[in-house]
């Protein structure tokens, strides 16, 4: 069976083709066994996707969102743009020394033995997460038309 | 284009709620929250596979709604344009989540405890039921472990019941897009089916 007519059964058991087509491929299911299989094979896996129920929504719960809303429309939230010039201008500041202290301390401990020794493990975690990207990487390309 | 909005309102009545949220009334967004609250919640818990996350999504997906009323333009209906920032926002974490790793999901032990099985009637004998079983748990699997945008389609269309249209509207791609991410998500989901939890398919035999 190729790819095209199981796309074809597959469109007419979610109801997504147009009555002619899908009275003809009805008529030739009657005639062609393998064409039946195929398409009832679709059917039984389409009925088997099934999840546990979804749990309701907890009582109370549209009104504590809206409570949320209020608060962030009063202003309860933090806003960024909202602060004063010389907070941002301190935060700034204080994000740019964090970061060459940052730098600086990465690059001392880069040449120290004992991190040496404990980078196997920094190795592994780097490496499970290069492996998950990979992957992602793989499934986003074989989910191009 | 006012008389295709008007007319348009008549259709959506959610647009007119909107619109109220826009212009600040917190009562018109607490009766949007009531309204979608539960097919939102649905949605993310289908989407994220825990009900727990799924509560923190659908209250951050709202307030985003809420921030956003006034970009809201009259076109489809409203529900389409709920459910596209759900599923954004769902498959955001997804990714932030290393990409499609349900840890709850993918331990078969645990989701065998945490979700036990009842057959449904028509298992006469215990081979069947457990065979009804096995299958059950590996598409649970199956599903949880589908690339994201597969898993949106497989969920928008088994689960929400939307046609191909509206999950091509929602989602913001094509079709034909939908139709070949829904058939690659079913070929996922029928390989596991035919496979055992212990990755043995049952025409090979046990080892």
């Amino acid at each position: 069976m190729n790819r095209v007519t199981e796309m074809e059964l597959m469109r007419l058991l979610h109801g997504e083709l147009p009555e002619g087509r899908a009275r003809e491929l009805r008529d030739r299911m009657e005639r062609d066994p393998e064409l039946a299989a195929t398409y009832a094979r679709l059917a039984r896996t389409w009925e088997g996707l099934e999840l546990p129920p979804a749990a309701p929504a907890p009582p109370g719960f549209a009104q504590r969102i809206a409570a949320r809303a209020r608060e962030q429309r009063s202003g309860g939230a933090l806003s960024w743009t909202a602060a004063p010039g010389w907070v941002r201008a301190a935060a700034a500041a204080a994000l740019v020394a964090g970061t060459a202290l940052g730098v600086g301390a990465g690059s001392w401990i880069h040449r120290s033995p004992a991190a040496l020794e404990e980078s196997p493990e920094v190795s592994a975690s780097e490496a499970t997460f290069e492996t998950t990207l990979a992957e992602s990487y793989w499934d986003a390309i074989g989910e191009l038309p | 284009m006012g008389t295709d909005s008007a007319r348009a309102t008549v259709a959506d009545p959610g647009w007119d709620a909107l619109a109220r949220v826009a212009a600040g009334e917190a009562d018109a967004f607490a009766q949007l929250v009531e309204a979608h609250q539960d097919r939102l919640l649905r949605l993310c818990e289908r989407l994220l596979g825990d009900a727990e996350e799924a509560r923190d999504a659908a209250q951050e997906v709202f307030l985003k709604v809420f921030r956003k009323a006034g970009d809201f333009r009259p076109q489809g209906q409203v529900y389409t344009w709920l459910y596209r920032i759900a599923v954004n926002h769902c498959l955001n974490k997804l990714r932030r989540r290393k990409l499609v790793r349900f840890l709850r999901w993918n331990d078969p032990a645990e989701d065998a405890e945490a979700s036990p099985f009842d057959p449904p009637d028509g298992y006469p004998d215990p081979a069947a039921a457990l065979e009804a079983r096995r299958r059950w748990q590996a598409t649970r699997q199956a599903i949880a472990r589908l690339p994201a945008g597969q898993r949106a389609v497989l969920v928008l269309a088994r689960f929400e019941g939307l046609s191909y249209r509206q999950i091509a509207e929602v989602l913001g791609i094509t079709e034909g897009a939908v139709e070949s991410r829904l058939f690659r998500a079913m070929r996922r989901v029928e390989a596991a089916q035919d496979t055992d939890v212990s990755g043995v398919s049952p025409r090979e035999g046990r080892r």
